[in-house]
């Protein structure tokens, strides 16, 4: 049901909108992870055309064509098993990736701190990676990228992107909200403790599989509170694929009925969600 | 693309030459008015306001611009649906070709669980037919028309670019970085995420006065309607508390209504960056350059507690 929805979204031109019109970088990666491995593989293999032709000479990928910049994006490509978008253009995206991280970690940026007379916060040591060049590193584009290059590194092992996963998880955990969770990254403003949001408490819990520590025991217990009141169907799907990558989701969980799953995007997750409870695992695998 | 740029570079341009309709010595109107709570009374003020600046939306593709931030039920951080949905109705009654409420929030992805969260589902008959998520909009490159930020280039939403006239409708509230967020602030929420993230950080990188500024000239027909019925002091945006002020401020330049809003708070326009660039000249934001409509700021002037670390922007503080 969820995927003859996503197929009916699809594009003449291969790739999918968030709801409807020009095809994006975001929601054609998640259509094409949610069918990969369905008995639809034709609409996923015109997917991966339609990205292979979106992706950019620096190894990496707009939001959409026509934006003359590669973003966070690239994560999401990166995800792709490479069987999928090809040996070398993968290989081309986990390069920009490794490439990628956030501007306060940058020399000139700790250089020009140091003459502004201003100290580093230890926050700011641990590089994540930024939702586009030239600005901080944050939660989402952080675990997305942090996802890619753990099966980079289950694949073909490499001290460069273990220091980056590890450098990641740091930055994960400093960004944790004060009782566990995470929101966009904005930890503390002007003295005050910002709450933590279901979406990228997902997120980041999805990003930090395999890592125990009380901090990701209490921003388990924070995802799992969050499940009875939540509607928002991103939410539910990260908050879902959180738990899971823990072993941590109540078993029998489903989303209530009255959630809604309007962009393409939602969709999809849902669909890997349901895919991995069925033991398929287009994310981790 | 490039076609596309050429065209809208040239229209704003243009826009900016040609929809000035204020001569620059003219002095801006801006009406404040009273509006103790959200209630029915809300739509003739709307429309009186409207009647009193003479919108013309006839035949015209008109934008609502509300602001939404968090899901925080009860809270005064968003603009409340009730104004939106006056401004929505008396846009058509007025004889708008088309209406739309479009917004693009800065920190959550999920912009119509945000909305609904925030009572505009049950308040906005068919709020979604008429809802644009300006976050997954499509886009056009622009380029600032008068360039005070860092920013080069935009992509911004075509809804917004194409809108006949953008009605700003952003909550009266103080701001822990710009001092004060209000119509023009209010426009950071067209900068689209899906290009730029959660959150839009490139315009912190940029400058924020400075972004501020060049977006408020990238969109030259706009008129503004704040929500002071119940603002934000303190800690705003997201953070601070409750205040009621049981006002509606509104003017077809936003620097005017800004700068009256400040006043409205006892805080000094002049220490707001964001509009001492916008303005160009601070003669524009004084006072007596200001035609102050139906009541004046010091009948209903009220101190908001200001940002911490932000005592220098209070009225008097300067001198």
């Amino acid at each position: 049901m969820l995927l003859d929805t996503l197929i009916g979204r699809q594009n003449p031109d291969g790739g999918w909108p968030y709801i409807h019109g020009s095809s994006w970088t975001e929601p054609t990666v998640y259509a094409v992870l949610a069918l990969a491995g369905s008995s639809q593989p034709e609409a996923a293999e015109r997917g991966v055309r339609w990205l292979r032709a979106v992706q950019r000479r620096d190894g990496g990928w707009p939001p959409l064509p026509g934006v003359d910049e590669s973003t966070w994006v690239t994560a999401l490509a990166a995800l792709l098993p490479e069987e999928a978008l090809g040996a070398e253009a993968h290989a081309r995206a986990v390069r920009w990736l490794l490439a990628s991280a956030g501007e306060e970690t940058s020399l000139s940026n700790r250089l020009r701190q140091r003459l502004l007379g201003n100290t580093m916060l230890d926050e700011q040591r641990n590089p994540g990676w930024p939702w586009i060049p030239g600005t901080a590193s944050w939660v989402g584009p952080t675990s997305v990228a942090m996802l890619a290059l753990a099966r980079e590194q289950r694949l073909r092992p490499s001290r460069q992107v273990a220091a980056r996963l590890d450098a990641g998880r740091r930055f994960l955990l400093d960004r944790m909200c004060g009782n566990g969770g995470w929101n966009h990254g904005a930890v503390r403003v002007f003295g005050y403790d910002s709450p933590p949001y279901p979406e990228t408490t997902g997120m980041a819990l999805a990003a930090l599989r395999g890592v125990r520590s009380s901090k990701v025991d209490r921003s388990l217990d924070v995802a799992r509170g969050f499940l009875p009141a939540c509607r928002s169907a991103d939410a539910l799907n990260w908050l879902r694929l959180g738990l899971m990558a823990h072993g941590r989701l109540p078993g029998g969980y489903s989303p209530p009925s009255e959630v809604r799953y309007r962009t393409c995007p939602e969709l999809s997750l849902a669909a890997i969600v349901a895919a991995l409870e069925n033991g398929r695992n287009p994310v981790w695998s | 693309m490039r076609r596309r740029d050429f065209l809208a570079i040239s229209t704003a341009a243009a826009l900016s030459a040609g929809c000035a309709r204020r001569p620059r010595a003219a002095r801006a109107q801006v009406s404040i008015v009273r509006a103790p709570a959200y209630d029915q009374h809300i739509y003739e003020s709307v429309r009186r306001i409207f009647a009193e600046h003479r919108v013309d939306v006839r035949g015209r593709r008109v934008v609502l611009k509300p602001n939404l931030v968090e899901f925080e039920p009860g809270s005064s951080i968003n603009t409340n649906p009730l104004l939106v949905h006056a401004v929505f109705e008396a846009a058509r009654a007025l004889g708008a070709a088309e209406v739309r409420i479009a917004e693009g929030p800065g920190h959550r992805r999920n912009t119509l669980d945000l909305a609904d969260a925030a009572g505009y589902f049950q308040t906005i008959s068919q709020f979604e037919n008429a809802f644009v998520d300006l976050n997954l909009d499509e886009v056009t490159r622009v380029h600032p028309a008068r360039q005070l930020s860092r920013l080069g280039k935009l992509y911004l939403p075509n809804t917004a670019l194409g809108a006949d006239l953008l009605i700003s409708i952003p909550k009266l509230k103080t701001h822990h970085w710009a001092g004060a967020t209000l119509a023009m602030k209010n426009l950071f929420g067209v900068v689209p995420s899906g290009v730029y993230g959660w959150p839009k950080n490139v315009l912190h990188w940029a400058g924020i006065g400075e972004c501020i500024a060049d977006l408020h000239a990238l969109f030259p027909r706009q008129f503004a309607i704040v929500d002071g019925v119940v603002g934000m002091e303190g800690n705003g945006p997201i953070q601070g508390t409750a205040k009621p002020a049981g006002l509606l401020v509104a003017g077809s330049d936003p620097v005017a209504v800004d700068a009256t809003c400040c006043r409205i708070m006892r805080i000094d326009p002049l220490q707001i960056g964001y509009l001492k660039l916008a303005a160009g000249d601070n003669s524009r934001l004084s006072e007596e350059n200001i035609l102050q409509k139906a009541l004046r700021v010091d009948e209903v002037a009220t101190p908001f507690a200001l940002p911490p670390g932000l005592d220098n922007l209070r009225m008097g503080a300067a001198a």
